[in-house]
């Protein structure tokens, strides 16, 4: 229960970094910087998949309501929640995630991160410029969007994590 | 042929509910000064316009003649000025919100233009705000048709370029130039016939096809559009009615 308020912190403070100042930037080739994913891999380890769905449904659905999108972020959201268990136990460290209580670059390390959080990205991003499109005549279209936008996303990211996240974790 | 979500409830999950578009019109407080001067032109050269159509810069040329009598004239249009706090251009959709909503009498499928041409049309509306679908959506769909020769296809988007929109279903049989200007047919009753849309920066022909493959540079720079007007039709519910009262089509034996 201790983790409730850094998670209320961790939620507004995204959210508003990405609806104030990443939704705004638009830099051509439909590159969108996606910061809000990183919300999502950072709740806690021990929660289930349910939970872990139902939180990111309602984060999802609170970026929808600043970018216009009327349901397109939350779809993706709960992708990728459903999806992290299963990465997470791909991907695991040799000795498993026992005593750790953070999910943060410094208590993990830069490999992890990359690997989980790379291909957590790459399934949110897939699935939402998809859902945009809707199209898949416009697949080359979609798939440049991918490709660009998932590695800003990920610098972001780690920008971010380095920025405000520091003190935690180590 | 404009297809509008019919769920009221879900306008509150968008810029146009009260809390949103607040937070929305704060950030456009700041941003909005970085686009001043531009605005402020775009302004003025509308001002220069209209003021050479008022009817005191025209010289009376015949003396002694009857004026035209106002009252032959009924306004059909209206137009509300409004201010864009949030937009994008890059999206596969994209949408504007405007600070007017229904307390200044905006409706659904009112259409919205700018300073230079056609922006979109007011998709959800609040209390306070509006939304607009802009012309850079997948099946935005309006009428369009050449100026000069009163050819008319329909308005897509191909999401390549913020700038850039296509026209289909003009048949080969009319010639289409380039750089012939592209205005709105009128033809929904959204906007008033003649607003201009662009201009041709692309004329092929489809292969195997006897139809026109356009594409149309917008009058409408939607990286910077800061300042809207929503178009009433004030005779649209006559239009509407008329159109309910035609048969429909029935196959013929």
């Amino acid at each position: 229960m201790s983790q409730i308020p850094s998670i209320a912190i961790r939620f507004v403070l995204f959210a508003f970094i990405q609806v104030i100042i990443l939704n705004n930037l638009e830099l051509g080739w439909g590159v969108y910087a996606m910061l809000y994913p990183l919300f999502i891999l950072m709740l806690p380890f021990e929660w289930g998949t349910v939970p872990l769905m139902i939180v990111s449904f309602f984060y999802g659905l609170s970026i929808d309501a600043f970018s216009n999108t009327f349901g397109l972020h939350a779809s993706a959201s709960v992708l990728m929640a459903y999806c992290r268990p299963a990465i997470f136990k791909v991907y695991a460290p040799r000795d498993g995630y026992e005593n750790l209580d953070n999910m943060s670059v410094s208590s993990l390390g830069f490999n992890w991160l990359l690997s989980n959080y790379g291909t957590l990205l790459l399934i949110h991003h897939t699935w939402f410029f998809l859902l945009e499109s809707f199209q898949l005549n416009e697949i080359l279209l979609i798939l440049r969007k991918v490709v660009l936008s998932v590695p800003l996303s990920f610098l972001i990211s780690i920008l971010v994590q380095f920025i405000f996240m520091r003190k935690r974790g180590g | 042929m404009m297809n509008f979500s019919t769920f009221a409830h879900i306008q509150f999950l968008s810029t146009t509910s009260d809390i949103n578009g607040t937070i929305m019109s704060w950030r456009n407080d700041v941003d909005k000064h970085f686009y001043l001067e531009k605005s402020n032109q775009k302004l003025r050269n509308e001002n220069r316009w209209l003021r050479a159509r008022l009817k005191q810069s025209n010289y009376q040329e015949e003396r002694g003649k009857v004026l035209i009598d106002d009252t032959t004239y009924k306004r059909q249009y209206t137009y509300i000025p409004s201010t864009v706090i949030n937009s994008t251009y890059d999206k596969r959709n994209n949408y504007m919100t405007i600070d007017v909503g229904s307390i200044h009498g905006i409706k659904q499928g009112d259409g919205v233009i700018s300073t230079a041409g056609v922006v979109g049309v007011v998709h959800l509306v609040g209390k306070h705000y509006s939304l607009v679908k802009t012309v850079l959506s997948k099946d935005i769909n309006f009428d369009v048709m050449m100026e000069k020769n009163g050819a008319f296809g329909l308005l897509k988007w191909d999401q390549k370029a913020p700038t850039t929109v296509q026209v289909i279903g003009i048949s080969t049989d009319v010639y289409i130039k380039k750089w012939s200007k592209v205005v709105t047919r009128g033809g929904s009753g959204m906007f008033p016939k003649g607003i201009p849309v662009g201009i041709v920066s692309k004329n092929k022909k489809i292969e195997g096809k006897p139809l026109w493959d356009l594409n149309v540079k917008l009058a409408t720079d939607f990286r910077s559009v800061q300042n809207v007007y929503v178009v009433k039709n004030n005779m649209l519910d006559e239009i509407r009615q008329m159109e309910r009262s035609i048969p429909e089509d029935r196959e013929e034996e």
